[in-house]
């Protein structure tokens, strides 16, 4: 995946693996966190085929007007609790996120999350191609550039 | 919607190159001319300016017409937008992961209740 956009969260939680795990992959736990602000995503909208292949399906709805956006992906590597990777076929070139569950051995976990192919859908062929800067890194740059 | 992410591939294909984010940072310490500009990146005039017409185009920079030395400026606007994006997402993430804190804290409350209670 050399040359796309990369993005990467991280955010340690006090949970173990196996839970944080849990709660990205079932409906139930997904209803209460998933959506983006101003949006909520009910269980009845949440399909999951928990193995390599299976589809992972959310349709969040705005608070506001009731309109929908579905985000369709396949899993692509499931190990409880350490790994969880999905790609979306949908935006263009394939949005690969991959979830890694870091056990810290003192009650608490790192999900780090890597996402490659960002964001495709604003980026140009000739962008792909020699965009090498992780989005992260070019983020820090961009507002260094606005300091100076 | 689909003018301003088009405007917004261009933004990130000219920045995708490193000689014009290094051309860029140059720009940030000041405006420069053309000539200024190649000294530094050992570049022809030439390329120079092809660089510069990407980034003119995606309008990071703008040329002054009226002195005669047409210097570059840095042009910031575009570069918000671009930065407003991978920030907008990035608070996506976080947005995602305060609410799971607050899921996994509920959680955590129901099981001590249901220990407590057993």
């Amino acid at each position: 995946m050399t040359g796309s956009g990369d993005f990467t969260y991280r955010r340690v939680h006090r949970a173990s693996p196996e839970l944080l795990f849990d709660c990205m992959t079932t409906p139930e736990h997904l209803t209460h966190f998933w959506g983006p602000v101003g949006t909520t995503t009910p269980v009845g909208n949440i399909t999951i085929d928990l193995r390599p292949g299976g589809s992972f399906e959310t349709t969040m709805v705005s608070d506001r007007d009731g309109s929908t956006y579905t985000m369709r992906a396949v899993y692509v590597e499931v190990r409880r609790p350490e790994r969880l990777v999905w790609i979306e076929p949908d935006v263009e070139g394939g949005m690969r996120t991959t979830v890694t569950f870091i056990d810290l051995h003192d009650g608490r976990t790192e999900v780090v999350t890597h996402q490659t192919n960002v964001p495709a859908a604003y980026l140009s062929a000739e962008a792909r191609a020699g965009f090498t800067t992780s989005l992260d890194r070019f983020d820090l740059y961009v507002a260094g550039l606005g300091t100076e | 919607m689909a003018v301003v992410e088009d405007e917004l591939s261009l933004v990130f294909s000219a920045l995708a190159d490193p000689t014009r984010r290094a051309i860029l940072e140059r720009l940030a310490h000041g405006d420069v001319t053309v000539n200024q500009l190649a000294e530094p990146f050992a570049m022809t005039q030439q390329a120079v300016s092809k660089h510069l017409k990407v980034l003119e185009r995606a309008r990071l920079i703008s040329r002054i017409r009226t002195a005669q030395s047409r210097p570059c400026v840095l042009d910031t606007v575009h570069l918000d937008t671009a930065a407003g994006w991978i920030a907008r997402h990035r608070q996506i993430w976080a947005d995602r992961h305060d609410r799971l804190d607050e899921h996994l804290a509920g959680l955590q409350a129901k099981q001590r209740w249901d220990v407590a209670t057993q």
